[in-house]
């Protein structure tokens, strides 16, 4: 959607550096799902996690763990994925995660203005 | 033992294959047969060459010229793997084919029977018997080359031309007998004939009588006969009989031709009154028969039993042509007497000897009236008569194999229950009206005719020249329990429809998933392998028979281009690849040889139930499983077990067993049952035993947790009740406690950042909570028998195996419903057990159990089934882990259709453990030309010297001077057919290509409407008259365009050629011609070694088809007669089809003129269709189409994906002929509509056949269907009281959402939609139609009336944004901009427009869900707090909002609010603060706001929107 009041949404907040947050998302499905099956992937903000990377709910905890290990209190990602539907779940790519972690690191920095 | 006691002991038939033209082994045979094809073909230039040997229209019969030039060969075939059989590869050319083909098919015949370990214990009580004639076979002919035409070539040229000199002659002579081929005087002894018994003797060390006989045509049988006394003498235990024929010697086709006996017309039909003689076939079948007591005591699969054999001459009536009736009958009566006297009208099947020659065919026919009797009034209908039917038909005659050839068809037909066809019968021979027997022309299934029938019975003639006659009567096999017959009924059969068209080829392609298995001894070995072209490498690798063998294993399912790719990747890079893109690669396969354990894991209860076994369930003929009440806890236990039962024995009968068996939760209720801890005849009743009613412990509740076992101990710390009641792996553990108490858990869970999941079950199974409930299920569990487990069972409980004593089995079967399920430590224990390889038989989470778990170990784990694919898809995916990972008996061939029944290996390459490659054998001799070598002397050439020669007045040499001519001439005629120049001749000789070659062509083409301006008429999306923009319309080549164009790129490519099918059409994506894309097409030519002609055209990136040539169309079929059911009248007339818009083609696609009939499995109509490419078979699409919409009352739009396969039996019909076409719906799912239809002209002959056609069946409800229909009047929304609209998601797949995209967006959104991420389209486009929807809802003035409305297409809304990001609308009709604002959320849509130039509005919609308090400190302002919550005393109640409807309106009512303002809330929700509240109406400023919920199944949400006062 383009940009304007219709898009907004409670759940979402402006994004920042979406860039440095991919890397860092990406390196953690690396870490969960191996290397080696990434031979014939490259782990983008399209990427789909159940049809692209078949990732199972289990490894979502991993997931989970991971973000919780490195951001701390800052990104809830279990609060937020309670609030989600399984069928967006399944749906869900990595863009969609990334862009929640940035929104909650934005909205838990101290504003400048 | 006296001769009387001798008959009547029934013969077991436990073993068969066959090789015959158009089939290397028996799969492929009664395939063939099924499917009515014909495997009549040219003759291959290396049989004989039609160029030297081919006779000419206008010239008088010669016994050296032949004017037929069809028959029956084999060709793929020819092999033989000489390291297979011990056999020097030497000596295999110098040995007789038929002796090497004979042994193949013998020991492909024991492989099928079981294989010699169980057939040939006692060697000395095996025997073989083969019907075999004295014909110039090539090996003869060969050897004859060598030895006499050799030196009589030399001996002439010294005759005519004197001046030769000697050392000419010779060099003549050696270069001659060179290119015989080189010369080893120990091959000899390979020609000796009776070799063709003798070496499977020899080879498979039968010490029994073996010997070879000759009875001419009826060799098979009376080998048959003889083996038969064998077996009821006592002498032999097993044996082996059949026939072998493979000589295409011209000598032999002279005496035929001689014989007047060959076919002028060449087409071989067997009892039509017009057939005019044979035409020669070959091949080899054996049969493997013993005793039928010693066949079921020995538990062996029996196909049919032979009851009794007959042989007669005809004694001093016989002559060599004239088959005489009363011998026919003696050998006819003595079959059915030495049967025991059994009543022929039991009769169900004769399969005649049938050889089209009109005097055989009147004595078979005179033969069959007079010993069946001729009274038809004894049937109860003409469908119910007696079958004649003759596989002579589909293959030619092949003379002493002609009988086996018969026969087999004969026990396939019993085995299969299916009566198979006789092809070519267009007018029945005048006297079968004289017998009680019918003909087929398409299979059908086999029932018991009458109620006192009570087996199906056949019989086989085979007669001989010279008068000598057999027969044989043959009884279905004695009905073994239904639960153990695995074959596949006639139901599994069916449709036959399927099969009833002579194209084949595209089968193994389209009927099932391929796979690609490549195994070596190294890495490197697969990287060779791998190289070269993803053609190359899956026609070199598929599987087809038997697996190969090795070391290091790749296996990748459904090989396409991509897999490969990865395929190829993962081996260079050389770790284990564990079936991630159904690749599975393992560089040190740990099962099978590597001694690793195959475990089977049975699932639990899981939130989700979604098993596919409906395939599954049919294959194996299983009882349908009751999914009636799975939503309930009980039933849903009980269909898991049933699904884990049934996978079981998918999975054995595939060849995977385990070593190990254990269980989640009640899944070790399965476990007990697949180990047979519990008595297989017992398990019913436990089953029953389980009443779904009491399974709910009402009050308690399961929450998942997404941590491991010891960080949820902690969680519940303190919390009497609750217990950890599954410890499933590190990451995922169970806990189970009263309602409150568990949601406590959760909460905790959510402070420690823990995932956490309450379940929809409520069992209360393995903790104390259970107890109360165990009273029924012990008193159950103590009356049921147990023993000792068959594999052995572990429990999750004890983490060990199962204890053998039932009393502590019982006990611990009570544990387990106590007791916490350890699943974490049992899958380590397996490990340390030994188990490598996991498969869960079901669906759920074992699997993601295992690999978080053994996450560092190389341990396989893969379902048995998924939501995500078919069944026997699944099950192909766990063969191919399974064998990737070393486990070698896997059978894929099982999975590939109903078809087969039992492991029939590739005759091809089945026999021993060679692991060789066959090497094709030579079936001709060859024809020898010198064209280097010259001679010095008296040179004479054709066309020179022959007027000279002629002149010397030598009667020899006038002679040569004929032969020369003929030859000259004959050679002219060639090249002049080449050119296409010549006058028709029978067949276009083909090109000898010894190997497959290939030719490429590639070019681009444009598809856009100026190129191909019919497009115009072929445009999804109706708009506006006066719109321009043609990529709005949709333009789309029909993909029976497409089929237009492969057939225009093939036969280019093949001048001379027309194209006769094209198989596995598939459209890819909309091939749209708005805007204009070029397309490059590529074209790739294949010629085969037996003369065929292949074009695969690839459109590369939308469709693809491959596309069959051959010099002419063939004939065309009988007319399928196959009734439609419940045949009525269209309610809708065809003119109203286009006219009321239920088909959106445009004129130059408008065909159908008249719909003859709607039935419930079908439909028939007219066309007349336009000149448009395509336009014919797209109208038979358009008749397709038009059935569903019509049929179903959902999902009715439904457009062409793929298509087996299209074959022509001549060019197309001229424009605007009326063309019948009839579809026949094959089975119409929720996803795909598959039919197959038939295209006749005005005159009944059939034009085209069409086979799995499959339409895409897209989402549409009563919603969306008008909305397609009519889209100016009709849309999506729901209105909604205060004026806004609704629009919720009404399509489930990507291509139905596409598809209303485009009914909606115009250009410059459609490329805004394709840059979002497939989440934000949905969301994007949901958008966009609830606001074109409410702009079109308000200038349709509200009216309710579709046909008051004037017209606004959704086109026609016109969305820009102003600066600030707001929506502008422009539409017709409207002077100014109309203020309109949108909101979504989850799948849902709302949009709210105002007077045109009026106020701004504004909308929101929110889910109502918890939210964080930071989220109520951040929106609510203090005065809000009084205003909202007075009588809430609390001191800051903004942090403490607990009702989340609440705290969700006052959301969104600001958000509303800060829309109207057109400025959005920024992050800053307390600067539209509400002031005032009416019921549901809320102050904001000087604006009031309206609210309301809505509750979908999806939840309950919050609408706020702003109302104009």
């Amino acid at each position: 959607m383009s940009p304007g009041p219709s898009s907004a949404d409670i759940d979402t907040y402006t994004a920042t550096d979406l860039p440095s947050v991919l890397a860092a998302v990406g390196s953690m499905i690396v870490e969960i799902v191996g290397e080696d099956y990434l031979l014939d992937l490259e782990i983008g903000m399209a990427t789909s996690f159940s049809e692209d990377l078949e990732l199972e709910s289990i490894e979502f905890v991993t997931l989970a763990e991971k973000l919780a290990e490195r951001y701390g209190d800052a990104v809830d990602f279990v609060a937020w994925l309670a609030d989600t539907e399984l069928d967006d779940l399944i749906g869900m790519t990595v863009g969609t995660l990334v862009t929640f972690v940035a929104a909650s690191l934005d909205s838990a920095a101290p504003r400048t203005s | 033992m006296t001769l009387g006691s001798l008959s009547d002991v029934p013969i077991a038939v436990v073993g068969m294959a066959a090789l015959f033209p158009g089939a290397s082994d028996l799969d492929g045979y009664w395939a063939n047969i099924v499917s009515g094809f014909d495997a009549i073909t040219d003759v291959p230039p290396d049989r004989w060459d039609p160029a030297v040997f081919g006779a000419h229209p206008e010239e008088p019969p010669r016994p050296d010229r032949f004017a037929c030039r069809r028959g029956g060969f084999v060709t793929a075939g020819a092999t033989f793997d000489p390291h297979a059989f011990g056999v020097m590869p030497v000596a295999v050319a110098d040995s007789e084919p038929d002796q090497l083909l004979a042994l193949k098919v013998a020991a492909a015949a024991i492989k099928d029977g079981g294989g010699p370990d169980r057939l040939l214990v006692r060697p000395e009580r095996a025997g073989v018997v083969l019907g075999r004639g004295g014909y110039l076979t090539p090996g003869l002919a060969r050897i004859d080359q060598r030895v006499r035409v050799a030196n009589q070539v030399t001996s002439v040229l010294r005759d005519v031309l004197p001046d030769i000199s000697d050392a000419d002659l010779e060099r003549v002579r050696l270069a001659f007998q060179d290119a015989v081929g080189p010369e080893r005087p120990e091959a000899s002894i390979g020609l000796v004939p009776n070799l063709a018994a003798s070496r499977i003797a020899n080879r498979l060390d039968l010490q029994g009588p073996a010997f070879t006989i000759d009875a001419a045509c009826a060799s098979s049988l009376v080998a048959i006969d003889h083996a038969v006394r064998e077996l009821r003498s006592g002498r032999c235990d097993v044996m082996l009989a059949g026939g072998t024929h493979h000589c295409h010697d011209v000598t032999l086709w002279s005496v035929f031709t001689q014989l007047g006996a060959l076919s002028t017309r060449q087409r071989i039909r067997p009892f039509d009154e017009n057939a005019d003689g044979l035409l020669i076939g070959e091949g080899t079948g054996v049969v493997v028969l013993k005793r039928l007591a010693d066949a079921e005591a020995d538990g062996d699969r029996v196909y049919a039993v032979v009851r009794g054999t007959g042989v007669a001459s005809d004694g001093r009536d016989a002559s060599l042509m004239k088959p005489k009736v009363g011998g026919q009958l003696l050998a006819l009566e003595r079959a059915w007497a030495d049967a025991g006297g059994l009543d022929p009208s039991t009769i169900g099947l004769v399969e005649a000897h049938g050889t089209a020659t009109p005097a055989g065919d009147s004595a078979e026919l005179a033969t069959l009236a007079a010993f069946f009797g001729g009274d038809r009034s004894a049937e109860t209908s003409e469908a119910n008569a007696p079958v004649l039917g003759s596989v002579k038909s589909m293959i030619g005659h092949a003379m002493p194999a002609a009988g086996i050839a018969g026969f087999i068809k004969a026990v396939a037909a019993l085995h299969h229950r299916v009566l198979p066809p006789t092809l070519h019968v267009e007018t029945p021979h005048p006297a079968l009206a004289g017998t009680r027997f019918r003909i087929c022309d398409v299979a059908e299934p086999w029932e018991l005719r009458t109620s006192k029938d009570t087996v199906r019975r056949a019989a086989v003639n085979a007669f001989g020249f010279g008068g000598i006659n057999a027969h044989v009567v043959i009884d279905e096999a004695p009905r073994v329990a239904a639960v153990d017959r695995l074959v596949p009924t006639t139901k599994a059969v069916v449709p036959l429809t399927d099969l009833a068209d002579p194209v084949r080829d595209g089968w193994a392609t389209t009927m099932a998933e391929r796979v690609l298995v490549i195994a070596g001894p190294d890495r490197q070995s697969l990287i060779d392998q791998l190289d070269g072209s993803d053609d190359d490498v899956l026609a070199r690798h598929h599987v087809r028979g038997r697996l190969p063998q090795g070391g290091v294993r790749l296996a990748v399912v459904d090989p396409n281009a991509k897999r490969l790719a990865l395929a190829r990747k993962v081996v260079a890079q050389g770790s284990r690849w564990l079936g991630r893109n159904d690749v599975w690669f393992s560089p040190a396969p740990q099962l099978g040889a590597g001694g690793g354990k195959v475990a089977f894991l049975f699932p639990g209860v899981e939130p989700t139930f979604d098993p596919r076994v409906d395939d599954i369930v049919e294959w194996l003929d299983h009882a349908p499983i009751d999914f009636g009440g799975a939503d309930h806890l009980g039933y849903q236990g009980r269909a898991i077990v049933s699904i884990g039962r049934l996978l079981h024995r998918a999975l054995g009968h595939l060849g995977v067993r385990p070593a190990v068996i254990a269980g989640h939760s009640i899944g070790e209720w399965t476990g007990m049952i697949a180990s047979e801890l519990i008595p297989p005849d017992t398990v019913d009743q436990f089953i029953e035993s389980i009443d779904p009613g009491t399974l709910d412990v009402p009050g308690v509740l399961f929450a998942a947790m997404g941590c491991g076992a010891n960080v949820s101990a902690e969680l519940i710390d303190g919390l009497p009740d609750v217990v950890v009641s599954h410890d499933n792996c590190p990451h995922q553990s169970i806990i189970c406690g009263p309602e409150a108490a568990v949601r406590v858990v959760v909460e905790r869970g959510k402070q420690r950042k823990v995932l956490a999941q309450e379940m929809p079950f409520r069992s209360g199974f393995h903790s104390p909570m259970f107890k109360p409930y165990l009273t029924p299920i012990r008193a159950h569990l103590d009356r049921l028998p147990l023993q000792a487990p068959v594999v052995p069972l572990w429990s999750a409980t004890t983490v060990a195996p199962y204890p053998d004593q039932p009393d502590h089995v019982r006990d611990l079967a009570v544990r387990h419903l106590l007791e916490p399920v350890r699943f974490q430590p049992l899958l380590h224990a397996l490990f340390g057990d030994g188990v490598r390889a996991i498969v869960q038989l079901g669906v759920g989470s074992l699997t993601a159990f295992a690999d978080d778990t053994l996450r560092a170990t190389p341990i396989l784990s893969i379902t048995a089934n998924t939501p995500k694919r078919a069944g026997m898809d699944q099950l192909r995916r766990v063969l191919a882990g399974l064998w990737a990972e070393g486990l070698d008996d896997v059978r894929f061939e099982l999975l590939d259709t109903g078809l087969h029944d039992t492991s029939l290996p590739d005759a091809g390459e089945s026999a021993g453990e060679g692991g060789g490659t066959a090497v094709p054998l030579a079936l001709g001799s060859p024809w020898i030309r010198l064209p280097n070598l010259t001679v010095t002397a008296g040179t004479a050439r054709a066309g020179q010297d022959r007027g000279a020669l002629s002149r010397t007045g030598d009667p020899l040499l006038a002679e040569l001077d004929g032969v020369l001519a003929d030859a000259l001439r004959a050679s002219q005629d060639v090249m002049a057919m080449l050119e296409g120049t010549a006058p028709v001749a029978p067949a276009a000789p083909s090109e000898p290509a010894p190997e497959s070659s290939i030719e490429e062509h590639g070019r681009t083409i444009e598809v856009s409407t100026a190129a191909m301006p019919w497009l115009l008429d072929h445009c999804f999306y109706r708009q506006p008259e006066h719109w321009t923009d043609e990529s709005d319309r949709f333009p789309v080549v029909p993909m029976t365009a497409m089929l237009d164009l492969f057939t225009v790129e093939a036969e280019a490519m093949v001048p001379g050629h027309v194209a006769v099918a094209i198989t596995d059409i598939r459209a890819l994506r909309w091939t749209a011609a708005a805007p204009p894309i070029d397309v490059t097409v590529k074209s790739t030519r294949k010629d085969h070694p037996d003369g065929s002609v292949e074009v695969k055209v690839v459109l590369e990136g939308y469709a693809r088809g491959t596309v069959r040539l051959a010099a002419h169309y063939p004939e065309p079929p009988a007319p399928d007669r196959t009734p439609l059911e419940n045949e009525g009248p269209s309610v809708v007339h065809a003119s109203e089809l286009y006219s009321d818009r239920w088909l959106f083609h445009g004129t130059a696609y408008q065909g159908i003129t008249e719909i003859l009939a709607v039935a419930d499995n079908g439909i028939r109509g007219v066309i007349e269709a336009p000149d448009a490419p395509g336009s014919l078979l797209d109208n038979a699409g358009q008749l397709m189409g038009y059935w569903v919409m019509q049929a179903v009352d959902h999902d009715r739009l439904a457009l062409p994906m793929r298509v087996s396969a299209v074959s022509f039996f001549g060019s197309p019909p001229t424009p605007r002929t009326p063309t019948t076409c009839t579809v026949w719906f094959d089975r119409v799912t929720d996803e795909v509509a598959r039919s197959h239809m038939e295209l006749c002209r005005p005159d009944g002959n059939v034009w085209c056949r069409i086979i799995g056609w499959e339409d895409k069946r897209f989402d549409s409800d009563d919603t969306v269907w008008p909305l397609l229909q009519y889209p100016e009047r009709h849309d999506l929304a729901e209105q909604q009281d205060g004026g806004w609209v609704l629009v919720r998601e009404r399509w489930r797949s990507s291509a139905s959402r596409e598809l209303m995209m485009r009914r909606y967006t115009n250009a410059e959104e459609r490329a805004h939609y394709d840059r979002l991420t497939p989440h934000d389209q949905r969301s994007w486009l949901l958008g966009r139609i609830a606001l074109k929807d409410a702009v079109r809802r308000f200038l349709w003035n509200g009216s309710d009336a579709p046909a008051d409305r004037h017209s606004v297409f959704p086109i026609e809304v016109d969305i820009a944004h102003d600066e600030s990001g707001n929506p502008i609308v422009v539409a017709p009709t409207m002077a100014a901009g109309m203020p309109v604002s949108l909101a979504h959320t989850d799948w849902l849509a709302v949009a709210l427009a105002g007077e045109p130039n009026g106020l701004p509005v504004g909308i929101d919609i929110e889910r109502v869900a918890p939210r964080q308090t930071h989220f109520a400190r951040m929106t609510i302002t203090d005065a809000e707090t009084s205003l909202l919550f007075p009588d809430d005393d609390r001191n800051c109640p903004r942090e403490e909002v607990t009702d989340d409807r609440v705290f969700t309106r006052i959301w969104a009512v600001k958000e509303a609010a800060a829309k109207a303002e057109g400025t959005g809330l920024h992050g800053h929700p307390k600067r539209f603060e509400i002031s005032e509240v009416d019921g549901t109406r809320h102050r904001v400023d000087d604006r009031w706001i309206d609210t309301t919920t809505i509750t979908t199944t999806e939840g309950e949400y919050v609408v706020a929107w702003t109302l104009i006062r």
